[in-house]
């Protein structure tokens, strides 16, 4: 799966199109781990394109919380669509990942 | 060559690493100098115990060797010869061991022969008069191939023993989920699961609890696979053995998630809705793990989700809460619980089954009991997807009042 990234005022804001799910999970988690920096204060996965995320897809964002609540960068969520947004109602994912409107929303809270 | 970017790399042209007798090969050729002369030019390898060679005059005699000896590793052949040449001998070589590697020697700029050889399973070729530097190389690198073959062959060996082991694991873990249900004059229960290719997902149960109460959990674990399935069996343990001493689903919810949650470094989670019917007034009592809601059908055929009561997917958050919510099956009524492998079933056009449809269902044609529910649930998912394979386990638990 193909992720862009860039940086505003030290938040690394990542985006992603089309499915999470078990078949791309796992290269989902290395792609973001892979270019996460320790100087980053914030990071924001925009969900924008992305219009599905399997439960295999929540564990990967479970995984990057754990590790960077470990490195006290901040994290969060920006810009879901509607259905990915009813799926992080449904699990309670909402009450533990901070979800933003949109990217600008994500930075200026996480910088 | 991928052989020869491996012995680049590792720097070295012994193709035998991990070899621990020296390769045999056969040499057929009809003119009796090229024995003394192999052995005098090979004489370093068959010292140092890399190589041994069998020699045959021509294609019959090569096949009794090939026949009689087993071990043999490759054949070095000409190619005319009396009575079998070398070209025949190609072709029955297979049908006595089909992982011989062969080359062949051909007069030089032959390339009808050479073509013909290559075609037949050849696996390279040298040319008349015999370079024997360039002999050692293609020995070598036959060889180094060889190798190659036989471990890639090994590794699908392992992948076929891998995969058994996997259906067990499948079995093993849809055993255990119930396929007798209660038989009640006053309601009726039936739960169904379709795996997905892989093991791990979903599960239900069933359990009757005191005071004639019904326990009904249906669960979902992240991801798929073998680590997966081993949560599930842990999830499924813990659930059954709270539930049996709690009669509060919330409380229930809430203990299981602790213990789940204390040692989970893979970041697993499991929705779990979990919900205990009482018969005698149709009360249901739930909470919700971060689970899809059930759908509460009437007898008419109408339908609405059960109303949420927050909760979040068990194995998460230690301490989280789960508050509990009540409805009253009336006589008629059906609750269905389900996974995510239902309404996020696919069809060809990447259209999701979705709630809706779900309930549309049953706007045409009203539940009859808890099988029938069941039923046309799946006949409904599966037509909907068509040939677009399933992705996710699809698993259905109903349980229904029955009128009267």
């Amino acid at each position: 799966m193909e992720i862009n990234t860039e940086r505003t005022d030290g938040v690394l804001v990542i985006n992603a199109e089309g499915r999470i799910d078990g078949s791309n999970s796992a290269q989902f988690l290395e792609s973001i781990q892979a270019v996460v920096s320790d100087d980053d204060n914030g990071v924001v996965l925009d969900f924008g394109g992305i219009n599905y995320i399997s439960s295999a897809g929540l564990r990967v964002i479970l995984l990057l919380a754990k590790e960077l609540r470990q490195k006290q960068t901040g994290f969060g969520v920006c810009s879901l669509s509607s259905s990915v947004k009813e799926i992080f109602t449904i699990s309670g994912f909402d009450q533990i990942i901070a979800i933003f409107d949109s990217g600008a929303d994500a930075v200026s809270s996480l910088k | 060559m991928a052989s020869e970017k491996r012995s680049r790399r590792s720097g070295s042209e012994d193709p035998e690493s991990g070899h621990n007798y020296p390769y045999k090969i056969l040499v057929v050729d009809d003119e009796p100098d090229l024995q003394p002369l192999i052995l005098q030019r090979m004489r370093r390898p068959i010292r140092s115990g890399k190589y041994t060679f069998e020699f045959a005059q021509n294609g019959v005699e090569a096949l009794e060797k090939l026949n009689a000896q087993p071990d043999i590793d490759m054949v070095v052949s000409d190619i005319n010869m009396p009575q079998m040449d070398g070209l025949t001998l190609l072709d029955q070589i297979p049908s006595v061991n089909p992982n011989i590697r062969s080359v062949i020697i051909s007069a030089y700029g032959d390339m009808q022969n050479i073509r013909t050889a290559m075609n037949r399973g050849a696996f390279d070729f040298v040319t008349k008069p015999l370079d024997f530097k360039d002999l050692r190389h293609t020995i070598a690198r036959t060889l180094r191939n060889l190798v190659e073959w036989r471990e890639a062959l090994a590794s699908r060996d392992q992948l076929v023993v891998l995969q058994n082991e996997l259906d067990v694991a499948s079995k093993i873990q849809q055993s255990i989920l119930p396929t007798e249900f209660p038989q009640h004059e006053r309601y009726g229960i039936h739960a169904s699961m379709e795996p997905a290719r892989n093991v791990g997902g979903d599960f239900y149960d069933i359990l009757m609890l005191e005071r004639d109460h019904v326990g009904l959990a249906i669960a979902d674990v992240s991801d798929k696979g073998v680590p997966a399935s081993l949560f599930m069996m842990s999830s499924r343990t813990l659930l059954k053995g709270t539930a049996i001493g709690l009669p509060q689903p919330g409380m229930v919810l809430s203990d299981v998630n602790d213990l789940l949650t204390e040692e989970n470094e893979t970041a697993m989670f499991v929705t779990v809705f979990y919900a205990v019917y009482s018969p005698m007034t149709g009360e249901v009592t739930y909470a919700n793990g971060g689970h899809n809601p059930p759908l509460l059908i009437h007898a008419d055929g109408s339908s609405e989700l059960v109303p949420r009561v927050g909760g979040i997917a068990l194995g998460i958050l230690q301490g989280a809460p789960f508050a509990q919510g009540t409805l009253t099956l009336q006589p008629g009524d059906t609750l269905l619980l389900y996974t995510d492998g239902v309404t996020e079933a696919m069809n060809a056009d990447n259209e999701e089954f979705g709630v809706e449809r779900l309930q549309a269902i049953f706007q045409e044609e009203p539940p009859t009991s808890a099988q029938h529910t069941n039923e046309a649930v799946f006949r409904a998912v599966h037509s909907f997807a068509g040939g677009t394979p399933q992705s996710d386990d699809i698993t259905c638990l109903t349980i229904s009042r029955i009128q009267g």
